[in-house]
């Protein structure tokens, strides 16, 4: 079986590959003896099959970033919640939740 | 592609620092230069929000430390950000070569990065942030608007609510972090709703409640397709929202020419004509 992360590099890397229809590119993938995960995946046009797969069993947390406060540098203050008022006029670190 | 005509350069024993983007798309996005820095590193943290894109990353790197466990729940998510910096910073000072490796681009809508960066300048250390594909770039393509046509707004969605901010409904207004608005920490009671309905409240005193509202997600996987959804103002409310959608609202009013400054243009170009002619 053909090595499922470098079959995704290749198929995000070739042009012809990555917009490909899905029969088309599972018609592709059959014949590198692509995992069956793949081709569900490919078929469902979404990754959940290869999380089992590749055994990912959570979902990451999407970095977030912190929601920026006019006025004050978020890592001046301490972590925990900004009274509502002060959220505004403070870069206030409660309300940062990018990555 | 990797340089194969050129020897690398490698000055040992001095920490150096690269924040680098690896894109949206697995396979598609990632630069030569943030390859280089992944491959050329001693340590490489990971903040990906795709653990499929993380594997990737592994195959690239023996060291790829995640930087997701340090989420948790209840915790602010600052002070996961906070230890983010922390980490990076103590392997720059044992002399390593470090890279920080985050989906899109490092330095837009990213706090960490900047940050690591800042405070290893501070310390006298090199450090760069490479730019990345992100989520914005991925949207002019597939939503197929310029930025410059118009003018482009983008704001932290929560921003709206805590800040008097002004809003030009004749250009495009891109909000991030919808999904995750009135949501600080991991896990925390989700006020997220209550808070929507207030967002929607105030971006309806520049929109009509009927206003397209479009829900963009990106496609990270190369098999998968970009998500867009068309929906009103109105029921932004109450649609479900993911941590990895952004939404766009289109321009609601027409290009107002400036009287004004027409009139002074004209007097302008009337002037420089009769000085021509003179
Ligand atoms: C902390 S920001 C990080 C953005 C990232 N640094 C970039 O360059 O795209 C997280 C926000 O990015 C946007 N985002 C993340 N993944 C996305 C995707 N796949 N499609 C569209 N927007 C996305 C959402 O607005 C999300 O709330």
């Amino acid at each position: 079986m053909t090595d499922t992360i470098e079959l995704l590099e290749a198929i995000g890397s070739d042009a012809s590959l990555r917009y490909a229809s899905a029969d088309i590119l599972n018609g592709v993938l059959e014949q590198t003896h692509a995992s069956a995960e793949l081709m569900t995946a490919v078929a469902a046009g979404n990754g959940a099959s290869l999380r089992v797969e590749l055994g990912i069993q959570q979902v990451p947390q999407t970095p977030q970033s912190p929601t920026q406060l006019p006025g004050q540098e978020p890592d001046e203050e301490e972590e925990e919640e900004a009274p509502q008022s002060e959220r505004c006029h403070s870069d206030h670190p409660s309300s940062l939740s990018f990555q | 592609m990797t340089n194969t005509i050129l020897p690398s350069l490698n000055v040992p024993g001095r920490g150096r620092l690269a924040c680098v983007g690896l894109g949206m798309t697995l396979g598609s996005h990632l630069t030569p230069l943030a390859r280089s820095h992944i491959v050329q590193a001693d340590v490489v943290f990971a903040a990906l929000s795709d653990a499929i894109a993380e594997e990737w990353l592994k195959r690239m790197h023996p060291d790829v430390r995640s930087l997701q466990p340090y989420y948790a729940e209840g915790k602010p998510r600052i002070k996961t950000y906070r230890e983010w910096v922390a980490l990076m910073m103590a392997e720059l000072r044992t002399g390593k070569r470090v890279c920080g490796v985050f989906y899109g681009h490092p330095g837009i809508f990213a706090w960490s990065p900047h940050k690591v960066i800042e405070q290893a300048h501070a310390e006298g250390y090199e450090a760069h942030m490479e730019p990345g594909i992100s989520a914005e770039d991925s949207l002019y393509a597939d939503l197929g608007f310029d930025p410059g046509r118009y003018g482009c707004q983008h704001f932290e969605a929560s921003q709206l609510l805590y800040c008097e901010r002004r809003i030009d409904p004749a250009g495009y207004l891109v909000l991030w972090q919808v999904g995750v608005i009135g949501n600080r920490s991991v896990g925390r009671f989700d006020a997220g709703l209550a808070y929507r309905a207030l967002l929607v409240e105030r971006l309806g005193q520049d929109y009509p409640l009927e206003h397209e509202v479009i829900i963009y997600r990106g496609a990270t996987l190369p098999i998968e397709r970009p998500r867009i959804q068309r929906i009103t103002l109105r029921e932004l409310a109450e649609v479900p929202l993911t941590a990895e959608e952004t939404v766009v609202l289109p321009p609601a009013v027409t290009l107002q020419p400036n009287r004004a400054m027409l009139e002074r243009l004209q007097t302008l170009d009337a002037r420089e004509k009769e000085g021509a002619a003179a």
